[in-house]
């Protein structure tokens, strides 16, 4: 170190610096007011995450809030009042019962089903279903691929609910009241089969959209659609 | 110079879990230094006083980004230096003396050690008024380094500079104030 060196080192001794402030207290009060206010905002989010749920749950508020969905292949739409439709059987309109290797022929599309043995397979270009039978009941399971086949979805609130299910890349379950379900199947001989539905869990997984109908609870819907997949 | 408390790491590491009483400690023993550093680009002490507070709440809220093990001083004061420096740029009111010679006696009022007897008071003047002379650039480089007692590694990070820079500023206020001081 030169003498200069040495001599600011000096100077820098004898400087009058303004009085050091007590920064703490400030400081603290600043990051207690963020954590306040952060959780605050925490807060905030929650309830309006509960405040939807509730409104989902509530048929005549969710009828303001869902008005039409797309999820995957299907078409789920709230409406003033339903086309004409009657009971129908769950496979009504799928054509032909075929066996497994000329369903996944005729669709297009390899079936995606363990756990559970189906009894009869019905097949439309892009769109392939199964009946089976769990818990002693019938259930339809449709699968549907690329954009030949679709299905709309018809409801009238306060009837039915609609609510999002823990399942699949985006998910439905539609539950109540009548509801009306249109298969549309063969983009170049265009079919429309209308028939009342019953509960149905709709979701997506990859570039597959999933149905599954019967008369099951959420819970139990929810369990064979995750045993179907696994 | 400030002291580092001997469990720096410790204290670090708790304030990066929300434990606000580590963060304190961490305050109190760097608070002098980010003031002090602050006040030497600012020059006034109100704004040293808020970039000093404002670096050490943003430095709370990145401590998450914090490399464990690196030192924490130098990382420290280059946030408060930047805090310093927008309000220098912002405010347009630096008071031109800010960094002024004490009395006669140092600080403190206590007697002058022999080395800094040695110091005249007319040399002392005549250095501190060359000191903020210098440009900008230079003076903060000079401030931080000999007034402060930072490393030169700190005064480059401090400041956002290459050492190499750092160096050359020094050297280039060093041979101004040599002009002053011989």
């Amino acid at each position: 170190m030169t003498e200069l060196e040495r001599a600011l080192v000096l100077l820098g001794s004898e400087l009058d610096f303004p009085a050091e402030p007590d920064l703490y207290s400030r400081v603290r009060e600043r990051i207690e007011r963020r954590r306040r206010a952060r959780r605050a905002l925490l807060v905030a989010v929650a309830l309006i995450v509960v405040a939807f749920g509730i409104a989902l749950a509530v048929p005549d508020a969710r009828s303001s809030i869902l008005r039409f969905f797309h999820i995957g292949s299907a078409t789920v739409e709230r409406v003033h009042t339903l086309p004409p439709a009657r009971e129908r059987p769950l496979a009504a309109g799928l054509g032909p019962v075929r066996s497994r290797h000329d369903a996944e022929a005729r669709s297009g599309i390899p079936l995606v089903l363990s756990g559970v043995t189906p009894t009869r397979y019905y097949a439309q270009p892009g769109l392939i279903a199964t009946l089976l039978e769990y818990r002693g009941k019938p259930v339809l399971l449709a699968e549907m691929g690329g954009d030949q086949a679709g299905i709309t979805k018809k409801f009238v609130t306060p009837e039915t609910r609609v609510e999002p299910a823990e399942i699949g890349a985006n998910s439905l379950w539609i539950e109540g009241g009548k509801h009306v379900l249109i298969w549309q199947a063969g983009l170049a001989t265009f079919q429309r089969v209308t028939r009342l539905a019953g509960n149905v869990l709709l979701w997506v997984e990859g570039d597959r959209t999933f149905r599954l109908e019967g008369d099951l609870t959420k819970g139990q819907m929810l369990k064979l659609a995750r045993d179907i997949t696994r | 110079m400030v002291g580092r408390p001997l469990d720096e790491s410790d204290l670090i590491g708790r304030a990066q879990r929300g434990d606000t009483h580590a963060y304190e400690e961490l305050v109190t023993a760097y608070q002098g230094i980010a003031f002090r550093t602050a006040y030497v680009i600012a020059r006034n002490a109100a704004d040293a006083e808020e970039a000093a507070q404002d670096g050490f709440v943003k430095a709370w809220r990145a401590l998450g980004r914090f490399r464990p093990g690196a030192p924490f001083r130098p990382w420290l004061l280059q946030i408060v230096a930047n805090e310093a420096r927008n309000r220098r740029r912002s405010a347009g009111r630096r008071e031109h003396l800010a960094v002024r010679a004490a009395t006669e006696e140092p600080s403190g009022g206590a007697a002058p050690s022999p080395e800094a007897a040695l110091l005249t008071a007319e040399t002392r003047e005549a250095l501190l008024a060359a000191v903020n002379e210098l440009p900008d650039d230079q003076r903060e480089v000079i401030s931080l380094r000999y007034f402060l007692g930072l490393s030169e590694h700190e005064v480059a990070q401090a400041l956002d500079l290459p050492e190499g820079t750092v160096k050359s500023r020094t050297s280039r206020a060093l041979e101004r104030l040599r002009e002053s001081y011989d």
